[in-house]
């Protein structure tokens, strides 16, 4: 792996995420376009983050949240004394 | 109501005000809770302990920043508390995730050639591929796991996310990029298994 390729790596997370100035976005275009493995790193740290957001999040179960509600509003009534 | 007025009012003593916070936070604190732990048993202790801790103490929350992310840091005190228990190993240094040397002049079967796993759900069902993340995901070390998916999963700005973790902005943005690779690196390895 080349120097480019290490100086690039600290700011894959940025040129990913949009937040890199446009000059060094360039730069790393460029590189990606000559270097196989800066193409599959950036294709595959991609996937990466969009199979972590598929599925659906978890739902509060109805009786953790029914037992929530009893206990914090015991909880509270002793707190503030009512 | 604003969530500035609702607080004022739970510092009150309005138990109603304090419900509609909990109420408007408490899915996501699960669902983090459940990436974080790996398991909703340990997740319903979680998001217990962080309501009755934000209960408890709504009267030292000062409002510097929002009702979630003060959520969001008792939650995961918690469950580095609880995992903490647990043995954690660190991850690697950034440019230890590159191969040793350039690629261009290595052929498809040299080990210096990253994996290039295209599109999994053409290999694997959902369910399967669901299982391998959640579990890959769990397996990472929490102070990664955390900054990930606070970055990732709950789409917080890594300002917020250094706030929340108590760390500076540099060492947050270190973490993420870490965990990331590490998650890329196992699910690499898993992929050319399956199907490379």
């Amino acid at each position: 792996m080349g120097k480019k390729c290490r100086e690039y790596m600290g700011e894959i997370n940025d040129y990913l995420d949009g937040e890199l100035d446009p000059t060094i976005c360039d730069e790393i275009e460029n590189h990606i376009g000559q270097c196989e493995n800066c193409r599959i790193m950036v294709d595959t740290l991609k996937q990466t983050v969009v199979l972590c957001r598929e599925g659906k999040r978890e739902a509060l179960p109805a009786a953790l949240e029914e037992k929530l509600t009893g206990l914090l509003r015991e909880r509270w009534n002793k707190k503030f004394g009512k | 109501m604003s969530e500035k007025e609702l607080v004022a009012r739970a510092q009150a003593g309005d138990f109603d005000a304090f419900s509609a916070l909990v109420t408007a936070n408490k899915t996501k604190i699960y669902a983090l809770a459940v990436k974080m732990t790996g398991n909703s048993e340990d997740a319903d202790d979680v998001v217990q302990d962080t309501l009755v801790k934000a209960n408890d103490n709504i009267e030292h929350f000062r409002g510097e920043s929002s009702f979630g992310t003060w959520l969001y840091s008792i939650a995961l005190n918690q469950t580095r508390a609880l995992l903490s228990k647990k043995k954690q190993t660190d991850l690697k240094p950034i440019e230890e995730y590159l191969p040793s040397q350039p690629s261009q002049s290595l052929d498809e079967h040299s080990n210096s050639k990253l994996f290039d796993w295209k599109d999994p759900h053409t290999a694997l069902e959902d369910q399967e591929l669901k299982e391998i993340i959640d579990r890959e995901l769990a397996a990472l070390p929490y102070k990664y796991r955390e900054a990930f998916l606070l970055k990732y999963y709950e789409e917080l700005p890594i300002k917020e996310i250094a706030k929340i973790i108590n760390e500076s902005v540099a060492s947050t943005k270190s973490r993420v990029l870490r965990a990331r690779l590490a998650l890329r690196e196992r699910l690499a390895e898993i992929f050319k298994e399956q199907y490379g």
